[in-house]
């Protein structure tokens, strides 16, 4: 087993591949850009490595200086987490020169499968059904020939592309140019590939994706499903193991999984990744594409199978053989994970970005938090805005959600504005609980909903708290002492009469 | 002592001493107030209890967050509002980012609807549009400038 691995990622996804490092006895090296010297992985890590400037083009994504840390600590391996480098060939190909081990899979398979153009001819060779689309990069003319053969709406989508970036739902030709220069110079800035391609766009679909895991001696199985239907900007917000559809139609889960793991064997796949499919209303699959690295919301599967994803990840890229076989795995309950934003729901889900100047994080029982955060802590404007990931586990799905609005009740963040309140509404909503899902969930769910009147009195002593702390600042006694009352030294300045 | 506060754009007023508080017209009321830290307060109100979170500008009680502004009578100001002209329309950054793009120039004639400025903050990037058709006065933005949320970038006339 190594002994020391670079984690070549930021955030809450260093932080969680560290755990699982420390609990194998293996040491962590962390990098970091001028933006990311007091983030928690830096803190949290054996030892780290200063890699460039805040723009991730000038460090994250810099291959050589990569390659270098992780040779001037010695590490054996590279934990690419997701985003950034994880689905770079180039990188994976680098690390195999540099005598370092990749924690993931094959710089070819990353080629076949990590190109969403590529992606879909492997799928088709496979025999896996896949949507009306381009099965190459085109200019915006192309796609705008596409759309008036195939009709609106049609989506544009980044041939590098994942996690939503550079990708645009059209509806109607006079936004379509816009749209493609946008995306275009969003996928460029993101991924150093700025080709757009467009599919045929699947009216109201359920987003199921697959993870499987496969070793490098071709032993490959699936690890089921996550619905991740919930989304905001084509990006998942909620996901969830099992999936609802799957709790009634459990037929879904063997043939979807099947359709996964011969995909992914088309590709010549090791270690862990995803297939995603939509499923549309009668209940019809399409690949969407496969990611060949860690998923954002790999903890549910965890929580639902009892599994490490990540230590299987590491213990596969080190040559060993999966541990178990497809029918040993058991999935049990229900895991239902948020992804706590620093953006604003109420203004569109834009990011804001700033100094977190209270943090309260939840626990209690069924909850898991990865977070990457600390309350003082400056979330930088140069990254993406996720900064935890709440997770939780209970018997059944009814009981996981209650769990999870209740562990978002507990989790308090300002300074910023983050979407904590938002899950509080979408886990308490009638259609959520039922399980109606569908990728166009959240539009349609502000549409039809008000946002919830506060508890009784809220107003009433929101205008006291401000007045008090008003008070308190004019006096020049903030901060205060825990326990001395704003309130009463209030009273002996000036009595209420 | 008296404040007066807007409190989700309407006029308040608030009088506190002595454990006990009067919202306008309204009935003389008891409250046990603890803050264990810094601009976090507890409040007890008949017999429930009140977590409340004081941020910039606003106040949060129970994860309800209420845009509050105090001023004391004794300090009142009064501020000149707006100073905008007639007919103007500001194009404002709805979050704090940098500008990567200005598809405009000062004096051009532009239609509702289309693309000023770029803003990109954590890779996503939010093309402001031109609210209404008009002229492009006082260009604020200049490409890559960082800017905070708010901040007008560009006025269309």
């Amino acid at each position: 087993m190594f002994r020391k691995v670079l984690i070549a990622n930021r955030g809450e996804i260093a932080v969680r591949v560290m755990r699982t490092l420390r609990e194998m006895g293996i040491a962590s090296v962390a990098v970091y850009s001028d933006a990311d010297r007091a983030s928690l992985h830096v803190r949290m890590a054996d030892e780290a490595e200063h890699v460039g400037p805040a723009a991730s083009s000038e460090s994250y994504l810099r291959i050589d200086r990569i390659l270098d840390a992780a040779r001037k600590h010695g590490a054996e391996a590279i934990h690419p987490g997701y985003g950034f480098l994880s689905e770079n060939a180039d990188f994976a190909a680098a690390c195999e020169s540099a005598g370092l081990i990749f924690i993931g899979p094959s710089a070819a398979s990353i080629r076949s499968m990590g190109s969403k153009t590529a992606a879909r001819r492997v799928a088709v060779a496979a025999g896996a059904p896949v949507a009306p689309g381009t099965d190459r990069g085109v200019a915006f003319e192309e796609a705008r020939e596409f759309a008036r053969t195939h009709g609106y709406p049609v989506l544009l989508k980044a041939v590098a592309g994942g996690g939503g970036k550079g990708m645009r739902r059209v509806d109607r030709e006079a936004d379509l140019e816009s749209a493609h220069r946008n995306a275009s110079s969003e996928a460029a800035g993101a991924f150093g590939n700025p080709e757009m391609y467009v599919e045929k766009l699947i009216e109201r679909p359920r987003h199921v994706e697959i993870q499987i895991l496969g070793d490098r001696h071709g032993n490959m199985i699936h690890l089921g499903e996550r619905e991740c239907s919930i989304q905001r900007r084509h990006q998942k917000v909620i996901e969830e193991c099992p999936s609802p559809l799957m709790a009634l139609h459990p037929e879904m889960r063997a043939s979807m999984g099947e359709a996964a793991v011969k995909a992914a064997r088309a590709a010549g796949y090791y270690n862990a990744g995803t297939v995603e499919f939509l499923v549309d209303a009668d209940r019809r699959f399409y690949f969407l594409e496969m990611n060949t690295r860690l998923q954002v919301e790999h903890p549910v599967t965890e929580l639902a199978t009892g599994l490490d994803l990540v230590k299987l990840q590491i213990e596969i890229a080190a040559g060993a053989k999966l541990p178990f076989t497809q029918d040993e795995v058991a999935w049990r309950g229900w895991a239902i994970e948020c992804r706590i934003y620093a953006e604003d729901p109420s203004n569109n889900f834009l990011p804001f970005p700033g100094k977190i100047t209270r943090l309260a994080e939840p626990s209690g029982p069924g909850v898991r938090l990865d977070s990457g955060v600390y309350e003082g802590w400056t979330v930088p404007m140069d990254y993406d805005p996720l900064l935890a990931k709440l997770a939780v586990w209970a018997p059944t799905r009814e009981h996981a959600a209650a769990r999870a609005a209740r562990a978002l009740g507990e989790y308090d963040v300002g300074g910023i504005r983050v979407n904590i309140g938002f899950f509080r509404r979408i886990l308490e909503d009638p259609e959520f609980r039922a399980g109606r899902l569908h990728t166009g969930f959240i539009e349609e769910f502000f549409a039809r909903t008000q946002a919830p009147e506060p508890p009784e009195d809220a107003e009433t002593v929101a205008a006291l708290v401000a007045a008090l702390h008003a008070t308190a600042r004019n006096n020049g006694v903030e901060p205060r002492p825990a326990g001395v009352s704003a309130w009463l030294t209030t009273g002996r300045n000036e009595l209420l009469r | 002592m008296k404040l007066d506060l807007t409190i989700d754009g309407r006029e308040e007023r608030i009088e506190i001493g002595n454990g006990r508080f009067r919202i306008g017209d309204g009935p003389e009321r008891e409250a046990s107030v603890e803050t264990p830290q810094p601009g976090i307060y507890s409040v007890l109100l008949d017999g429930r209890s009140y977590q409340a979170r004081v941020d910039e500008g606003a106040v949060a009680v129970n994860g309800f967050r209420f845009e509050i502004e105090v001023r004391d009578r004794r300090r009142w100001n009064r501020q000149s509002r707006g100073g905008a002209h007639a007919g103007a329309q500001d194009i404002k950054a709805p979050m704090p980012g940098k500008v990567v793009r200005v598809l405009v120039a000062a004096g051009d004639a532009v239609e509702a609807g289309q693309g000023i400025v770029v803003v990109e903050a954590m890779k996503m990037q939010n093309e402001l549009k031109a609210p209404r058709a008009g002229t492009v006065m006082g260009l604020a933005a200049k490409a890559g400038a960082t800017v905070t949320a708010g901040e007008v970038l560009a006025t269309i006339m």
